[in-house]
C-alpha cells in the first residue's frame, strides 16, 4: 500500500533490506486509509532552517525533529473544533539510532552514561511529553510503518479510544539512496480524524 | 465529547489459542508456573555482562546468554504448534512483536543500519516461523517499540481488529532479555532498586529491576478457533488503553490515563467491577507509580479495588520492559488456569497511599473468572487488557 518492495538483488543489497520509492504524502495516505485529515505539517517546511532544541533532550535530532512536527501539525487544528480525546502514534523503524549508537559506545568503553538518554532511551518520552503540551489523553503507540500506522489510528477511531489520532513519521525518504540510517532529519504529521459521510 | 468515552468494539469474540514464554525462571510454562508457584524471587548477581562501576549489579535473567532471536523463533514456534496451526494458516497469519530494536543496530556501521531496522528484524523472525508469508507487506508484520506498553498494546490492536472481522489472528511476540545498555541507562537514570528486591506498594521500595521476558501468543476469533476444533486457553474479553497526558516519564499521580484503560476494558467486556477476581499489576515497584497505580485501581474498580486480590509479578520475573505485555498475560493466564494467583513478593509494610489487597505470604487459591492485568510505561502510556476463564 505505501510503495513498491524492490528487488534487492537489482540493488546488490541484502535480502532483508526493503526499499520504498516514490512514497506518497502521508495526507495521501491517510485520506487512502479512510480517514479525514484535520491538520497536516512536514519539517523541514520552506522557510525552515535548525531544528528547535528541545529542553531535556539531548544529543539527536530525533526528539527535537518529533516535537517540532508534532506541534506544527496541532497548531494547525482550527480553534473553534471541538474538543478531542486525542491519541498519538509514532512512525519509526529505527528509533533514536544516534542515542542507541552514543549509549553504545558509552558501555563498550566501560563508561558512564548521561542520565538523560535514559528518559530518551524510547519514543515514548518525547510522545510524553507533546501528549502533555498538548493535552492527548489517548492512546501512546510506537509502530514501524506508515500501514501499521494508520490501521491503528483507524481501528482506535472506530473504537471510541480517541475522537482524533496525532500520526508523526519519521525516516521519510524520497528516493531509495537517500535512505542510509543516519539521524533522523525529515517528518511528516497528520491529524487525522474518522472519515465523516454526510 | 471530552474525556469520557463509552470503549466500542467490533462484535467478534477474541481468545487465546496457543501461549509460550521465557523468564528468567528458564524456558516454558512449567518453568515460569514452578517459579511464580514457589514466589522466591529470581534476582541475582548479573553474569551476562560487566557491571562494574555501576550502582546496582543485581536483574532477574536465565544463566548464560541466550540470542533474542532463537528465543523468539522458540516461543513463536511453541504457541503456534499449541494453537495447533497448520503452515497455510501460520502463512496467513500476521506477526505483531514487541521489541526496543534490533539488538545488533547500536552497533553496526551506519551503511548496515537499514537491515537491522525493527521491520527488518520482524520480516526475518517471520521469515523463521513461516508466519504472514501469504500477506503483503505493510499488513503482515508490525514491530511495537512502545516501551513497556509494547507488548501489551500489540495484544489489544490484535484483538480489536479481529473484534471486527478484520483479522482472524494475530501471533503476538514480544522479547527482552536483559542487556549491558538498557542496564546501563536504568542504572544512570537511578530507576533500579538498591537492596536487591522489587517490592511493589510496599512501604520502603526501592525501585524496579529488569528481568528477561520472551513471550508468544496466539489471538484469534472465537469463531475461527472453534471451527478448526482449536483449544482455547482464555477468552480476551476486554482491552483498553489511554494515555496520562502529565509528564514525559512520570505517571500521571493519580493514575487517570490507567484508569480510563481499566474502564474501557471492563466496558468492552460488559462487566463490572466487582467481577474481577484478581489483578495482575504493573506494579513496577517505583515510588510514584506504585502509587498513581493504587489510584487508578480504587477509581476504575471503585469499592471493589480494596478486596480484589492483586499481585505485581515484577517481583518475582523482573521488569522485562518492551515484553512485559505478553510475559505477564502469561503469568495471568496461568493464575486463570491453575486458580493459583501469584505472590506480591518483597513486601515490608504497608504504605498508606498504596491500599491494596495485596497476595502476600505465598500464592493464594482462587478460581476467577475474569483477571486483569496492567501495565504502564514513559509518556503516561497505559494499557489494561481483561482475561476470561476459557
Amino acid at each position: 500500500m505505501s510503495g513498491l518492495l524492490m528487488d534487492p538483488a537489482e540493488q546488490g543489497l541484502g535480502a532483508a533490506e526493503l526499499f520504498v520509492e516514490d512514497i506518497p504524502p502521508l495526507t495521501a495516505l491517510a485520506a487512502r486509509a479512510g480517514l479525514d485529515v484535520v491538520a497536516a505539517a512536514d519539517w523541514p517546511e520552506p522557510g525552515d532552517e535548525e531544528l528547535p532544541k528541545l529542553a531535556g533532550f539531548v544529543h539527536s535530532s530525533f526528539n527535537p525533529l518529533v516535537a517540532a512536527t508534532a506541534g506544527r501539525c496541532l497548531q494547525r487544528r482550527a480553534e473553534s473544533a471541538p474538543p478531542a480525546v486525542t491519541a498519538i502514534v509514532l512512525v519509526t523503524s529505527l528509533g533514536d539510532v544516534a542515542s542507541a549508537t552514543h549509549v553504545a559506545e558509552a558501555v563498550d568503553a566501560g563508561g558512564r552514561v548521561g542520565p538523560l538518554f535514559f528518559f530518551q532511551s524510547v519514543p515514548n518520552a518525547v510522545a510524553g511529553l507533546v501528549a502533555s503540551r498538548w493535552r492527548l489523553t489517548g492512546p501512546v503507540v510506537c509502530v514501524d510503518s506508515t500501514d501499521a500506522g494508520l490501521t491503528v489510528a483507524r481501528l482506535l477511531l472506530a473504537d471510541g479510544d480517541a475522537d482524533e489520532v496525532l500520526v508523526i513519521l519519521l525516516e521519510q525518504a524520497a528516493a531509495p539512496e537517500a535512505i542510509t540510517g543516519t539521524s533522523h532529519d525529515t517528518a511528516a504529521a497528520v491529524l487525522v480524524a474518522e472519515r465523516r459521510t454526510s | 465529547m471530552t474525556t469520557t468515552m463509552t470503549a466500542r468494539r467490533g462484535p467478534g469474540e477474541v481468545v487465546l489459542t496457543g501461549a509460550a514464554v521465557l523468564s528468567a525462571f528458564g524456558r516454558g510454562m512449567t518453568a515460569l508456573a514452578d517459579g511464580l508457584d514457589a514466589g522466591t524471587p529470581a534476582f541475582q548477581p548479573v553474569e551476562r555482562f560487566d557491571v562494574t562501576g555501576r550502582r546496582v549489579g543485581v536483574a532477574a535473567a536465565m544463566p548464560g546468554s541466550p540470542t533474542l532471536t532463537d528465543e523468539l523463533v522458540r516461543v513463536v514456534d511453541e504457541a503456534c504448534d499449541e494453537a495447533k496451526l497448520s503452515t497455510a494458516q501460520r502463512a496467513g497469519a500476521p506477526l505483531f512483536l514487541a521489541l526496543h530494536g534490533d539488538p545488533a543496530l547500536a552497533r553496526v556501521a551506519e551503511t548496515d543500519r537499514r537491515r537491522h531496522s525493527s521491520t527488518a528484524f520482524t520480516a526475518a523472525l517471520a521469515g523463521s516461523t513461516g508466519l504472514a508469508g501469504d500477506l503483503p507487506l505493510g499488513a503482515g508484520l508490525r514491530a511495537y517499540t512502545t516501551a513497556c506498553v509494547a507488548a501489551s498494546t500489540a495484544v489489544a490492536d490484535a484483538a480489536a481488529a479481529i473484534a471486527r472481522g478484520e483479522l482472524d489472528r494475530v501471533v503476538v511476540a514480544g522479547g527482552y532479555l536483559v542487556d549491558a545498555d538498557q542496564f546501563a541507562l536504568f542504572d544512570a537514570g537511578r530507576a533500579l532498586s538498591t537492596d536487591g528486591q522489587v517490592r511493589p506498594f510496599s512501604d520502603g521500595r526501592r525501585g524496579l529491576l529488569l528481568g528477561d521476558g520472551v513471550g508468544a501468543v496466539v489471538v484469534e476469533s472465537a469463531t475461527a478457533a472453534r471451527d478448526r476444533g482449536a483449544p482455547v486457553l482464555a477468552r480476551l474479553a476486554g482491552w483498553g488503553r489511554a494515555g496520562d497526558a502529565y509528564h514525559p516519564c512520570q505517571p500521571h499521580p493519580e493514575g487517570h490515563g490507567l484508569a480510563r484503560a481499566v474502564t474501557a476494558a471492563l466496558q468492552r467486556a460488559g462487566i463490572g467491577a466487582a467481577d474481577v477476581g484478581y489483578v495482575n499489576a504493573h506494579g513496577s515497584g517505583t515510588a510514584q507509580s506504585d502509587v498513581a497505580e493504587s489510584a487508578a485501581l480504587h477509581t476504575a474498580l471503585g469499592e471493589h479495588a480494596a478486596t480484589v486480590p492483586v499481585s505485581s509479578t515484577k517481583s518475582l520475573h523482573g521488569q522485562a520492559l518492551e515484553a512485559s505485555g505478553v510475559l505477564e498475560l502469561i503469568v495471568t493466564l496461568h493464575a486463570l488456569r491453575t486458580g493459583r494467583l501469584p505472590v506480591n513478593a518483597g513486601f515490608l509494610a504497608a504504605d498508606e497511599h498504596c491500599d491494596l489487597n495485596l497476595v502476600l505470604d505465598g500464592f493464594t487459591a482462587a478460581t476467577p473468572t475474569y483477571a486483569l492485568t496492567l501495565n504502564a510505561a514513559f509518556g503516561g502510556a497505559n494499557t489494561a487488557l481483561l482475561v476470561g476463564s476459557a
